[in-house]
């Protein structure tokens, strides 16, 4: 992953095995094929500004470009953060056909301005079932406004070798998994390394502990500020969550590392677990962890009665409700949807993620593969974009002040809940 | 005279001196030396947790050679340069312009305009943050190096004029009035009079505006972004993917991008103290 960053040759190597799958297999795909040639401008602005995902965006223009000769497509690409920023200016004056941005409540106040354009027919197409597992994540107000071309999984990346000395399997449920903590605690070994000082990776803790325990449905409701920050069913979240503090399952001083600065624990076999998204894997690698001491496993079940909801942030494409080239901005959704394309794009040498089109194939690597697997075929209650994507800004950032704290102080949880509650009425009510 | 020179002092107090001198610079040298060493770590250290240790392996090449051939470094030192070099002739050449006016005639709000200038440094740069972010939106010069010179040429004009008027005023006036019995015209006393009197203070201040505007940060930050325009001070974060910072390059970087300033320090630094006091001390 690290090279890959760094890799200039990439553009071409990526460009020219695209374009050597265009011109294979595009004759058989009907999407491709259906008759009227596209013209005129097409108008993209991406925020795919990193190295690898730079050229990764460059070389789907080019070979889109190649498919619609008549077709001129101008690409223009934002700095990533800017793009946070910059993203309504763009759209409302001027706007260019097709953007990237976030799946779920992420697209809300783009949806509600009227930005985005509902594209709830190309959703109707039969090519589409294949994207299925982010169909809730693309939909607000029962329509679809956008399409996914990439995400990665997270869950809880383990030391094996670790599990193997003390004799521990990966746990299914919450109650393996509170014995294999407490037996890695007897040997001075630490259940999880996290490092809270930018608070985001409490967030996930949150996202899974509360779904795992309430469902996705419940998950969501609280996201979009429908349920109260007090109520039983939240506080239930907190008193499992409360079960791994007291036993002291997390590194002390956590708050004081950055996510990066809390993996030398885990490398150093200090702390045997990391909940953590696929990207800590590169990083666990050039640690010096080799694929026989690294392992992945689904986060486990509390709640019998709730299905697997999973956190896979979910990176997308939308058309600008004030496009020029509509056809052509559709057709260029089409494309990135396609199982080749999704396989190309998230491959080792490229964005090294996970395809959305289940029928798209992954790289030989056994964490994308297990990755691949669990959110393709088991993760049926459905895809959390992550604490900081679902909530709104504001709650997110006041929520997650509050989950560092609660995991440093948890004594301090009813004054919590009730600062999170102020703040929901304030944004929702 | 205050202070006492350090050899008129007791023994002891100068064996004090001469004991914590080094310790005073260490302290001080502490973050550098930090980031030279973290410049020729691997990757692998930071993730290890070996942040102070020794480095498990030497990558001094691997990690410059990254800076210099993988990255967009040599475009961000060239961006800082296209935006230092102007800015440095901008300011020097119109506070020159302006010293003379100030510091040889006598009109009517010449001291007003004068405490303008002087004025216009106590304003808190922060506070200018988003009109002047506005103003070149509107003028369309957001993000690009024109739009960076201009503003540093605008606000660094004030000071250097101060700087410049003050030195012209202490240079011997009979000079000027014996070229004007000559019936010299103006334009060419300042050209070929007043302006080669002054070149100690163009050294000075033009080295000092260059470090100034080299290390500049904030103006880079709010007025560009991108390979394009963007100075070397600000480009550096480009080291950090989505996900993780690359704590290595991030410092070889800033190794690099240090050096012109430092070099220019060591090369001119006795028209950098000059530039210091020559302004102040009148």
């Amino acid at each position: 992953m690290k090279e890959a960053y760094w890799e200039d040759t990439m553009h071409s190597i990526l460009k020219t095995s695209l374009a050597a799958l265009v011109a294979a297999g595009v004759t058989a795909s009907s999407a491709f094929a259906d008759g009227h040639a596209l013209s005129g401008d097409l108008k993209i602005i991406s925020d795919m500004s990193n190295p690898a995902p730079r050229a990764v965006m460059e070389g789907l223009v080019a070979d889109f470009g190649a498919l619609h000769p008549e077709l001129n497509v101008e690409l223009t690409i934002v700095d990533r953060e800017a793009w946070k920023t910059q993203i309504r200016n763009a759209l409302g004056a001027n706007p260019p056909d097709v953007v990237n941005w976030y799946a779920a409540n992420r697209m809300r106040p783009y949806v509600d301005a009227g930005l985005f354009a509902d594209i709830s027919d190309l959703w109707a197409e039969p090519e589409f079932e294949a994207l299925a597992s982010t169909k809730g994540a693309m939909t607000l107000d029962d329509k679809q406004w956008g399409v996914p071309y990439t995400y990665y999984q997270w869950g809880v990346y383990y030391r094996k070798d670790l599990f193997d000395q003390y004799g521990l399997s990966e746990p299914t449920t919450w109650e393996e998994e509170l014995a294999n903590c407490q037996t890695l605690l007897d040997n001075s070994v630490k259940c999880y390394t996290i490092g809270t000082k930018f608070l985001w990776t409490a967030g996930g803790w949150f996202d899974y502990i509360n779904s795992r325990t309430n469902g996705y449905d419940f998950h969501v409701a609280l996201a979009r500020g429908e349920v109260e920050w007090t109520d039983d069913r939240v506080r239930q979240t907190f008193a499992n969550w409360r079960q791994l503090i007291d036993m002291g399952a997390f590194i002390d001083s956590h708050q004081n590392y950055s996510w990066q600065e809390a993996l030398p624990f885990m490398l150093n076999g200090e702390a045997a677990a990391y909940l953590m998204g696929n990207f800590a894997v590169a990083a666990m690698r050039d640690g010096g962890l080799t694929d026989d001491q690294l392992d992945f496993y689904q986060f486990p079940v509390i709640n019998a009665d709730v299905d697997y909801a999973e956190d896979a942030p979910t990176d997308t494409f939308h058309i600008a409700s004030g496009a020029q080239n509509v056809d052509a901005a559709k057709e260029f959704l089409r494309f990135v949807t396609s199982a080749e394309v999704q396989t190309e794009i998230n491959g080792g040498d490229a964005l090294g993620q996970l395809p959305v089109n289940a029928n798209a194939s992954i790289d030989n690597d056994k964490f994308l593969e297990q990755g691949f697997d669990m959110l393709s075929n088991n993760a049926n209650g459905g895809i959390m974009q992550f604490f900081d994507r679902d909530f709104s800004a504001e709650m997110a950032s006041v929520g997650m002040e509050g989950l560092q704290q609660f995991m440093v102080f948890p004594d301090d949880l009813d004054e919590i809940l009730d600062r999170l509650e102020e703040t929901r009425q304030r944004i929702y009510e | 005279m205050f202070p006492t020179p350090i050899e008129k002092r007791p023994r002891s107090t100068q064996i004090t001196y001469q004991a914590f001198l080094p310790v005073a610079l260490i302290l001080w040298l502490l973050p550098l030396l930090a980031v030279a060493l973290f410049s020729i770590k691997p990757d692998a250290d930071f993730t290890n947790g070996n942040y102070w240790g020794v480095p498990s392996s030497f990558e001094a090449f691997n990690n410059y050679g990254k800076v210099f051939f993988e990255s967009n470094m040599p475009r961000y030192l060239l961006n800082s340069l296209f935006i230092t070099i102007p800015t440095v002739i901008g300011a020097v050449a119109l506070s020159c312009m302006a010293g003379f006016a100030l510091g040889v005639y006598k009109f009517k709000g010449n001291l007003l305009i004068f405490f303008i200038f002087i004025a216009g440094n106590f304003v808190p740069f922060q506070i200018l943050m988003v009109p002047v972010r506005d103003l070149t939106v509107s003028m369309n010069l957001y993000d690009t190096k024109l739009g960076l010179v201009l503003f540093h040429v605008a606000f660094q004009t004030g000071f250097c004029t101060l700087f410049m008027r003050n030195f012209i005023r202490a240079l011997p006036f009979p000079l000027i009035e014996a070229a004007r019995v000559e019936g010299v015209a103006e334009w060419r006393i300042f050209l070929y009079v007043v302006l080669p009197l002054m070149k100690p203070a163009l050294a000075a201040l033009a080295v000092l505006i260059f470090t100034f505007i080299w290390n500049d940060y904030f103006w880079a930050v709010v007025l560009t972004q991108g390979p394009d325009a963007q100075p070397v001070t600000a480009g550096i974060t480009e080291f950090n993917s989505q996900f993780r910072a690359a704590y290595h390059l991030m410092s070889a970087g800033s190794i690099v991008a240090a050096l012109p300033p430092v070099a220019m320090f060591f090369l001119m630094q006795k028209h950098f103290i000059a530039g210091l006091t020559l302004g102040a001390v009148k």
